[in-house]
């Protein structure tokens, strides 16, 4: 069955291949658009016509309320940004509220896609954001870049190629992510100090990490409260081909969901399928600080005492996930990670289908429901006593219902 | 599974062809009209800013001339700037932010080149001037670009490329292509809590003797009545320009708080980065100090941190001032060279870091 999918994706793939590739006529709407999206009143529609669109400068719009502006569809409106030579987005929004962006194929910027600043009030719908050719460093960081805003919704859109994360959102709230298919990106979807997400029905398959869910420290605000379910996360085996330096860069191979340093989530009946190392993969900042030092060890007591952020809780914790079906048909992690590699020596032919790092908030218990997930590969890595308690038990998180309060 | 897989990647190696380089694009318009209504007069000279031939740019009487410390670096462009206050009517003073402006205030701003930088007065070239209005709510940007024949500019809304060349001042011939950013851009930078705001008028900048050497700026204009609320002299702040010698940190701070401050503080559009690069900063993890990257992406060109003490080559912050790359580069607008003073300042000050870690 799992053949089949695959199967006819590969025939696609060869037989466009196997046609003359037709010949793009670009044509040019640059002065045009960024004229109507300075001068557009408020309230107005401003309509892409189908046709293949090249850009030499990033597109900005400011300051504007209820604006719409539509493709003619995403097989048909593509705006590409491949002849960039100045600005860091191919379209930025920025100090708006209730902005529409749909209906286009945005592609090839230099930095980000689309980069969405201090707005209230956001629908981005059947928008495909893309990097052409094999994925790489190359690549700008965010197809789909949310930032500072609330009231956002991201639905049946296509992230593709992001050296980052496809679908990422960060410092928002009320945000719902539906519906969309995210792949080859680092990360697929990803939300980072962000508060009351949803992230449903989406397809996140051959990236580096499927779903993400992140809280870092030293940020405008912090995030919590995310439910995650009805997901269909396969296959998130790509390598990992985000710049050193970038925190998903540390994100294992074969990483189906991930959560760092996060609170009160909710994970069920999503379906994470063949990730080669971790299904899902619970970690503390702790970790990636115990990472980023064993490299350098020079930073070591800076990075201590530099970082501190007292509103900053680096420990995740109150994690509830239910009803989840995992399998791994795969019978090796990455080898080209540590926690592969550590996976591959402790956890021999069954590596884990739910891995937690071991490190709680001092003097207190990491709170986390498991129930109903099927049959599944447990890890305990106690990683803060250098792997010595490393566990494949996990009856102490076994719960019916759950235990997890809303904040 | 594998081999489908790769299947499928050869298919998308295949098929992708990346847009050629050097096509030439048809430029064609969008359906319908939109708002096509002009956001002020159509030239510079309806402003009646210049007495005479424009381009020599002598003000008329109501306009007060200014200078500040520390200049945003613009591919070298000379700057000219200018006041209107409305008749009457006074600025108001503030410490640490720009100064408050009574509604009818016009800024201005003229980017010019000189044929040769060791004769700045002769041959000049002006580009553009831009407009900062203070209306009854709000401050909103206006744009004119310069025609050929410098008898007037005229009203730009979208932006424009002027090639551009000088000799610089060790005689090396220079040639870019200059960047007039469109009007939505004004607000990448001139923009706090998400409202467009001046950012050179402030205390700090304004504190010099430039243009008033047995007095000073500020005190000159107290003395002709134009500013009110300004207390001692004494105690307003200044700022060192790139010619001050200061000490390395102070005059970094300088630097960082004009050409990355507008963005990187905590009300500005950067602010999610959590990287605030201001002359008022302290905090050195918040200068970037092993401080890891947020959303650099290539950006970080595969370093760990914003700055690493005595390694400059190791820090973020400097690979990303020296860059031109628009999808790394910083700032993100408003430059096509490197800095090369601002570049070795900074190079300075993180390697004097070095020796100070323990404080």
């Amino acid at each position: 069955m799992k053949f089949i999918p695959y199967f006819l994706v590969g025939l696609i793939g060869f037989s466009a291949c196997t046609e003359v590739p037709e010949e793009i006529t670009w044509k040019s709407i640059e002065k045009d658009l960024q004229q109507r999206l300075i001068l557009t009143e408020d309230s107005a529609v401003i309509e892409l016509p189908a046709g293949n669109f090249m850009f030499t400068g990033g597109l900005i719009m400011d300051g504007k309320n209820n604006v719409t502006i539509t493709g003619a569809g995403a097989e048909k409106t593509i705006l590409s940004f491949a002849n960039q030579a100045e600005g860091a987005e191919g379209l930025k929004v920025a100090n708006g509220n209730n902005i529409t962006l749909s209906n286009f194929t945005i592609e090839d910027s230099k930095g980000d896609n689309i980069k969405v600043t201090d707005v209230n009030g956001l629908t981005i719908s059947g928008v495909r954001s893309r990097w052409n050719g094999e994925p790489k460093e190359e690549n700008g960081a965010y197809a789909f870049y949310p930032v500072l805003s609330k009231n956002i919704i991201i639905e049946y859109c296509e992230a593709i190629g992001a050296s980052d994360a496809g679908i990422y959102v960060g410092q928002s709230d009320s945000v719902i992510i539906r519906n969309n298919r995210a792949s080859l990106n680092v990360a697929g979807i990803e939300s980072e100090n962000s508060r009351w997400v949803e992230i449903y029905n989406n397809e996140a398959y051959e990236n580096t990490g499927g779903i993400l869910v992140f809280d870092l420290p030293g940020l405008t605000m912090t995030g919590h409260t995310t439910r995650v379910y009805g997901n269909r996360v396969y296959e998130n085996n790509y390598r990992n081909f985000a710049p050193a330096g970038n925190i998903v860069a540390t994100v294992p191979p074969g990483t189906g969901i991930m959560l760092l340093a996060t609170r009160n989530i909710e994970i069920w009946k999503n379906e994470i399928i063949d990730n080669r190392t971790a299904g899902l993969a619970i970690a503390s900042y702790e970790l990636v600080k115990g990472l980023a030092t064993e490299n350098e060890s020079q930073l070591n007591n800076n990075i201590e005492t530099a970082g501190t952020d007292e509103a900053y809780d680096p420990y995740p914790n109150q994690v509830y996930i239910h009803h989840n079906i995992f399998e791994n048909g795969y019978a090796f992690p990455t080898m080209k990670n540590d926690f592969g590699l550590l996976f591959l020596m402790k956890f021999p032919f069954a590596t884990p289908d739910i891995v937690w790092d071991g490190i709680p908030a001092p003097g207190t218990n990491f709170q986390m429901c498991l129930s109903e997930n099927g049959e599944f590969n447990f890890g305990n890595l106690d990683a803060l006593n250098e792997f010595e308690g490393l566990t494949t038990e996990w009856s102490e998180f076994e719960c019916t219902e759950g235990t997890i309060s809303q904040l | 599974m594998r081999w489908s897989t790769l299947i499928v990647f050869i298919g998308f190696l295949g098929c992708s062809s990346p847009p050629p380089k050097t096509a030439v694009i048809e430029e064609v318009s969008l359906e319908g009209s939109g708002n096509t209504e002009l956001p002020g007069p159509q030239f510079l000279s309806q402003w009646n800013l210049f007495e005479g031939d424009q381009k020599r740019l002598v003000p008329t009487t109501d306009l007060v001339h200014y200078e500040i410390n520390m200049p945003l670096f613009s591919d070298y462009a000379f700057k000219k700037r200018f006041i209107r206050l409305p008749e009457g009517q006074l600025m108001t003073f503030k410490p640490k932010s720009s100064f408050d402006f009574p509604v009818g205030t016009v800024l201005v701003k003229n980017f010019y080149y000189p044929e040769d930088f060791n004769r700045p007065e002769k041959n000049i070239r002006v580009l553009e001037t831009r407009l900062l209005l203070r209306d009854s709510s709000k401050w909103y940007p206006l744009s004119y670009l310069w025609n050929d024949d410098q008898s007037d500019a005229e009203l730009l809304i979208t932006g424009a490329t002027i090639p551009i060349s000088w000799l610089d001042k060790e005689g090396v011939f220079q040639t870019i292509d200059y960047s007039v950013p469109n009007l939505a851009q004004c607000k990448s930078c001139h923009d706090i809590g998400g409202k467009l705001v001046p950012l050179g008028p402030n205390a700090r900048q304004l504190n010099n003797t430039v243009l008033h050497p047995n007095s000073n700026q500020l005190v000159a204009w107290k003395t002709a009545g134009l500013i009110k609320d300004m207390p001692e002299l004494a105690d307003i702040d200044m700022m060192p320009g790139m010619d001050k010698n200061v000490e390395t940190p102070l005059l970094a701070k300088a630097w960082l708080d004009v050409n990355c401050g507008h963005c990187h503080q905590e009300n500005g559009p950067a602010r999610n980065t959590g990287l605030h690069l201001t002359y008022y900063e302290q905090d050195l993890y918040r200068l970037g100090l092993n401080k890891p990257p947020v959303a650099a992406g290539r950006g970080s060109a595969g370093l760990m941190y914003d700055i690493v003490a005595g390694k400059p080559d190791e820090s973020i912050l400097m690979q990303r001032i020296e860059s031109l790359d628009p999808g790394i580069m910083m700032p993100e607008l408003g430059r096509k060279l490197q800095h090369k003073e601002g570049i070795d300042l900074i190079r300075k000050w993180i390697l004097e870091m070095e020796n100070k870690k323990a404080s």
